[in-house]
C-alpha cells in the first residue's frame, strides 16, 4: 500500500504543482492574485471536451485548449486589468475585479453549459494502467507528473536564460524602471498571461482526463488548494510551487492512508498557515520570480 | 399592527435581518480596507462567533449579551493568532493565510460531532430581533464614523495611502494594523452571532471562500472612503439578488458583472466621498 | 451527452415561467415550488422542475384543479438556505400560496420548513432524504422515502443474495445529504452484522479519491458501502477500477447513486453497483411506460428518479387540491393524509407522520452492460 500511497501522492502532487506554475509566475510577474486564473483551468478542460466531441484526438485537442485558453487570459487581462493599471488604482481594486470576473465567468457557464459533471469521452486515451509490485499508475498520470516537472524546469530556464525571462524578472523587480529600460511592459504582460492561462488550461485538460471529471466549479476547488501551494513554496517561486505541490501531494496521500481521510484536506492549509507563521516567504524564504 | 405591513415583515423578515447583519459585516471589511489590508477571513471570524454563541445558547443559560460577548472575544483571539505573523508581510500574505483559516474552520467544524458535523446546528432559539440587530449596526456605524473624523482616522487613511511614509511620520503601524483586524473579527463575530439567533439555523459550509468574497465584496462595491460606502454595498448586493430574481440562472451573472463595471468605472466605490473631519480644512 | 443542448433549456425559459404563473388571464391555482436551479446542484433541482412541469400539463390537459388550470411558482434557492427561505416567505406572504413544492435538500427543507409550518402552509419534499423531515412539524409532507427504509434492504440483499461479510464504508463528510445517509448505513450495517473494515471519507468537491481506495484496497473488503452524490460517486467508481480492486468487490451505493448520470460517466466501471431505489426506469407497469414516453417526448432524455417523484408527487398534490374542502392549510393537510394514489413508483399514501407509507416499492438494483436492472 506504501507504494501506491507514494505514487498517489506523487500525482496529486503533481497536479497541484501543474496548476500552481502559472498562479505563482501571474503573481510573480503581475503582482496581481488573479482569481480568474482557476477559470482558465475549466475553461481548458470544456475546450478540450468540445475538441475531442467533435472527434479531436487528444493529441490535437490539448494544444487547442491551452492555445485557446491562453487567448482568454490575455482578452481578460486586457479588458479587467489594463485599465486599472493605466488609471493606477487600488491594489485591491484588480483582486475585485478579478473576484466580480470570477462569479461572472463561473456562473455565465453554468447558466449556458449547465452545472452537470462531464467527462472526456471513454477510450480517448489508454486508460488500462500499468501495474508493478502491486501498485498501478496510468498514462495520464505519468503524462501529469512529467509535465508538470518539464512545464517547471522549462519556466525556470526561460527566466534565467532569455531576454524575455530577463525582461519579466525586471518587471516583477520594478516597473516603472524596467519601462524607463526600455522593456515593453504591455507586451511582457500579453505574454505572460498568456503562458499563464496556457498553463492553466493544459493543466485544466490533464487533471479533467485523469479524474475523468469537468466540472465548471473545477477551477474554484483548484484554486484554493493552489493558494496553499503557492504561499508553501513562496509567491512568484517556480521551483518552490513544483516541490510545494508535490509536498502537499505527497502529505496528503500519507494521511489518507495512514491517519484518517478526514484530515486529507486540512493538511494543505495547516501547512500555508504554520508556513507563515515560520518562514513567511516560503519554504526556501525566496520571494518571487525575480530570484528564480 | 395592521394586516398588510404585518404580511410584508413576515415576507421579509430574513431579508431585513440579513440587510442588518451584511451591514455590520460590511463595516467588519471596512474596517480592514481602511487600513489597506486585505481578510478574506471575515467569513471565519462570522463562523467562529455564530458557533460560539450558538452552542452557549444551546447547552447553558447564559444571558444573551454575555454570549455575545464571547461571540466577539473569540474571533479576537483568532485575529490576533493569524495577524501576529502575517501583518507584518505584505497583504497578499494577511488575505491567503486567512483563507488558509476559513477553510481550517470548515475542516474542524465538519468533523466534530459537538458542533453538529455536516449537519450543522439547528433549533436556536430566536433572540435576536430587528430591534437589537439594528441597534448593534447603528452603534457600529456612529463608532466607525466618530474614528474616521478623528485623528486615528486621519492616521488609518495615511497607512491606506502609503505605509511607509505613514511609518517615517511616526505612526505605530504594527498597532494600528493589529487592532484593526481584532476589531474586525469582533464585529464580524457579533454579525455571526446574530445571524444565527435570527435564523435559527448554522451549518459548516456557510462560512467558507464564497461568504468571505461576498462580504468584501459590500464593502469594496461600496468604496472604503467612509463607513457608508459599506454599508451601500452591503445593501446594494443584499437587495440585488432578491430584485433580480426572475432572472434565475443569469441573477450571479449580473451579480457578477455588476462587480466588475462598479469597479472598473468606478475604481473608488459607489460612495467614493471622504467623511468631514473635524478640524479639516473644507 | 450534447454540450450545448443545455442552452435552450436556460435561456430565460426558466424566467419566465415565474410571471407566468401570476398571470390574471386564465385565473389559476397557482402553488409554489422552490428547488436548486442554478448552481452546481442545479441538475436535482431541474430534474424536480421538468417532473413537476410534465405532471402539470397532463393535469391541465385533463381539466385542471378545482375548475382552473394548475401552475407553479417557480423560485430558485440556488442551493442557499438563505435564498430557500427569503423565496418561502416571498411565496406564503406575497403570493399567499396554498400549498409549497420542494425544497430540493433535506438541508434546506430544515431551514424553509419550520416557516411553511409557522403559517400553517403544506410543503411537500419530492427529495428530502434525511432523518427528521417531518418532525420539524404538522405541515411537512415529503415524498420520497427516507433513507431509513431504502438503505437497509439494499444492504440485506447484498448480504442474502451475494454473500457480503466484510465491507469498507466511504461517505462524503462535509455534505448534509450524503452525512445522513452515512449515518443510517452505520446503524444498518450494525444491525445486519456486517464487519466494517474501515470508514474512510471524502469532501463533496473532491476529485480524486485513490489514497482513499488505495487503503481500502489493501483491507480486502468483500464490498465497499459508498454515501455519495452522483459526480462524486461515479469518480469512487472510476477510480475504483483504476487502482485495479477486483471486479467482485461490489459498490453499494446510497440514494444519491441512484441517478443515469452515475453510469453515463463511470461507463463500464459502474457494473456490479447496487442501488436501493423507490423507482426504476426499466419498471414495466403501463403507468410507468407511460410516464417514459411522455418525458423522453417533451425533454428528449430519460427521467431520473428525482423527475419520477416530483412527477407522481404534482398529481397527489392536485388531486389532495381537488378533494380539499377548501384551500385552507388545515384543509389541504388533511386532505393529503386522505389521499391514496396509484402512481409510476407504485401505490402511495401517507403515514400519519407524513412520510411514504409504502414501502414495499423499494427495487434493489444492479448495474450490468451499463444499465439498471433489478437484482435476480
Amino acid at each position: 500500500m506504501l507504494l501506491q500511497q507514494i505514487i498517489n501522492g506523487i500525482v496529486a502532487g503533481s497536479a497541484y504543482a501543474l496548476f500552481a506554475l502559472g498562479f505563482t509566475l501571474t503573481f510573480g510577474v503581475l503582482k496581481i492574485v488573479n482569481l480568474t486564473y482557476g477559470f482558465y483551468f475549466s475553461a481548458g478542460a470544456y475546450l478540450a471536451l468540445f475538441a475531442t466531441l467533435h472527434g479531436a484526438p487528444i493529441t490535437l485537442a490539448l494544444p487547442f485548449a491551452a492555445i485557446a485558453a491562453g487567448f482568454i487570459a490575455v482578452f481578460l487581462d486586457s479588458a479587467l486589468l489594463s485599465r486599472l493599471r493605466r488609471q493606477q488604482a487600488p491594489e485591491l481594486a484588480s483582486l475585485m475585479v478579478t473576484l466580480g470576473a470570477t462569479l461572472f465567468l463561473y456562473t455565465g457557464m453554468t447558466a449556458l453549459i449547465g452545472s452537470e459533471i462531464q467527462r472526456f469521452p471513454l477510450g480517448l486515451i489508454e486508460s488500462a494502467p500499468f501495474r508493478f509490485n502491486g501498485a498501478s499508475i496510468s498514462l495520464t498520470q505519468i503524462a501529469i507528473v512529467m509535465t508538470a516537472g518539464l512545464l517547471a524546469a522549462g519556466l525556470i530556464g526561460v527566466l534565467r536564460a532569455t531576454r524575455t525571462g530577463l525582461a519579466m524578472r525586471a518587471m516583477a523587480e520594478n516597473p516603472q524602471a524596467g519601462e524607463l529600460m526600455g522593456i515593453d511592459t504591455g507586451a511582457i504582460m500579453r505574454r505572460v498571461s498568456f503562458l499563464c492561462g496556457a498553463i492553466a488550461g493544459a493543466s485544466g485538460v490533464l487533471i479533467g482526463l485523469e479524474h475523468n471529471a469537468i466540472t465548471p466549479y473545477m477551477g474554484e476547488t483548484m484554486a484554493l488548494k493552489g493558494f496553499a501551494v503557492i504561499i508553501l513554496g513562496g509567491l512568484g517561486d517556480v521551483g518552490g510551487a513544483l516541490i510545494a505541490g508535490l509536498l502537499i501531494g505527497l502529505l496528503e496521500a500519507l494521511t489518507a492512508g495512514y491517519i484518517s481521510s478526514i484530515y486529507k484536506d486540512a493538511v494543505g492549509f495547516l501547512l500555508l498557515v504554520l508556513t507563515l507563521w515560520a518562514r513567511p516567504f516560503g519554504l526556501f524564504g525566496r520571494a518571487s520570480v525575480r530570484r528564480a | 399592527m395592521p394586516a398588510a405591513l404585518d404580511d410584508f415583515l413576515w415576507t421579509y423578515q430574513s431579508l431585513i435581518a440579513s440587510l442588518g447583519v451584511n451591514g455590520l459585516l460590511a463595516l467588519s471589511m471596512y474596517v480592514v480596507l481602511a487600513i489597506g489590508q486585505l481578510s478574506l477571513g471575515q467569513a471565519a471570524f462570522m463562523g467562529v462567533g455564530a458557533y460560539a454563541s450558538a452552542l452557549l445558547s444551546l447547552h447553558t443559560g447564559l444571558p444573551f449579551p454575555l454570549e455575545l460577548a464571547a461571540a466577539m472575544l473569540i474571533p479576537a483571539a483568532f485575529a490576533l493568532a493569524i495577524g501576529a505573523p502575517t501583518l507584518r508581510l505584505s497583504g497578499v500574505y494577511l488575505a491567503l493565510a486567512t483563507i488558509g483559516l476559513g477553510e481550517l474552520l470548515r475542516i474542524f467544524l465538519i468533523q466534530s460531532d459537538f458542533t453538529g458535523g455536516a449537519l450543522g446546528l439547528s433549533g436556536i432559539p430566536a433572540k435576536a430581533g430587528f430591534t437589537l440587530i439594528y441597534g448593534c449596526l447603528a452603534a457600529a456605524t456612529l463608532a466607525l464614523m466618530l474614528i474616521t473624523r478623528s485623528r486615528i482616522g486621519r492616521a488609518m487613511e495615511a497607512i491606506r495611502e502609503d505605509e511607509t511614509a505613514a511609518a517615517v511620520s511616526g505612526v505605530d503601524l504594527p498597532r494600528y494594523k493589529m487592532t484593526a483586524l481584532v476589531v474586525s473579527a469582533m464585529l464580524a463575530g457579533l454579525a455571526g452571532a446574530l445571524n444565527a439567533h435570527a435564523s435559527s439555523f448554522i451549518g459548516p459550509n456557510d462560512y467558507g471562500f464564497d461568504a468571505a468574497v461576498t462580504i468584501l465584496s459590500y464593502a469594496l462595491l461600496g468604496g472604503v472612503g467612509s463607513p457608508f460606502g459599506s454599508l451601500a454595498g452591503a445593501l446594494v448586493l443584499t437587495l440585488l439578488p432578491e430584485i433580480l430574481r426572475p432572472l434565475q440562472d443569469f441573477r450571479l451573472v449580473v451579480n457578477g458583472a455588476i462587480i466588475v463595471v462598479a469597479v472598473l468605472y468606478m475604481p473608488h466605490g459607489l460612495i467614493p466621498w471622504r467623511p468631514l473631519r473635524i478640524g479639516a480644512r473644507p | 451527452m450534447n454540450l450545448f443542448r443545455p442552452i435552450l433549456r436556460t435561456l430565460f425559459a426558466a424566467a419566465f415561467v415565474t410571471s407566468a404563473g401570476f398571470s390574471h388571464a386564465a385565473d389559476p391555482l397557482t402553488i409554489g415550488a422552490i428547488e436548486i436551479l442554478s448552481g452546481p446542484n442545479a441538475k436535482y433541482g431541474v430534474a424536480i422542475k421538468q417532473g413537476f412541469d410534465l405532471g402539470v400539463e397532463e393535469i391541465n390537459a385533463a381539466g385542471g384543479v378545482r375548475g382552473a388550470p394548475l401552475a407553479i411558482a417557480y423560485e430558485d434557492s440556488a442551493g442557499s438556505k438563505e435564498q430557500a427561505i427569503n423565496a418561502a416567505r416571498q411565496l406564503i406572504g406575497r403570493a399567499k400560496v396554498p400549498l409549497l413544492l420542494g425544497p430540493t435538500l433535506s438541508t434546506e427543507m430544515f431551514a424553509v420548513g419550520p416557516i411553511a409550518n409557522q403559517r400553517q402552509t403544506p410543503i411537500i419534499g419530492t427529495s428530502t432524504t434525511a432523518i427528521g423531515v417531518t418532525d420539524i412539524g404538522p405541515f411537512v409532507f415529503r415524498t420520497s422515502l427516507p433513507e431509513a427504509d431504502v438503505i437497509p434492504g439494499t444492504l440485506r440483499a447484498a448480504r442474502d443474495k451475494l454473500g457480503v461479510k466484510k465491507v469498507a464504508v466511504l461517505y462524503g463528510r462535509d455534505d448534509a445529504f450524503t452525512k445522513s445517509a452515512y449515518d443510517v448505513m452505520k446503524t444498518a450495517l450494525a444491525d445486519l452484522g456486517f464487519e466494517v473494515l474501515t470508514t474512510e471519507t471524502f469532501g463533496a468537491k473532491d476529485t480524486d479519491f485513490s489514497a482513499q481506495l488505495t487503503k481500502i484496497a489493501s483491507l480486502h473488503p468483500d464490498a465497499i458501502v459508498i454515501s455519495a452524490l452522483a459526480d462524486a460517486g461515479a469518480g469512487i467508481l472510476l477510480a475504483k477500477q483504476a487502482l485495479g480492486l477486483p471486479q467482485n468487490v461490489r459498490a453499494i451505493g446510497g440514494n444519491g447513486m441512484n441517478s443515469p448520470k452515475v453510469l453515463e460517466i463511470a461507463g463500464p466501471a459502474a457494473d456490479g453497483l447496487l442501488v436501493g431505489s423507490p423507482w426504476f426506469v426499466g419498471k414495466s407497469d403501463p403507468l410507468n411506460v407511460k410516464f417514459i414516453e411522455a418525458y423522453r417526448a417533451k425533454y428528449g432524455s430519460d427521467p431520473d428518479q428525482f423527475a419520477a417523484q416530483a412527477y407522481d408527487t404534482i398529481k397527489i398534490a392536485a388531486r389532495a387540491l381537488n378533494e380539499a374542502r377548501d384551500l385552507s392549510g388545515d384543509a389541504i393537510r388533511d386532505a393529503l393524509l386522505k389521499t391514496k394514489f396509484e402512481g409510476v413508483m407504485g401505490a402511495f399514501a401517507f403515514t400519519p407522520d407524513r412520510s411514504p407509507a409504502v414501502v414495499s416499492g423499494v427495487l434493489v438494483l444492479e448495474v450490468a452492460g451499463g444499465k439498471f436492472a433489478i437484482l435476480k
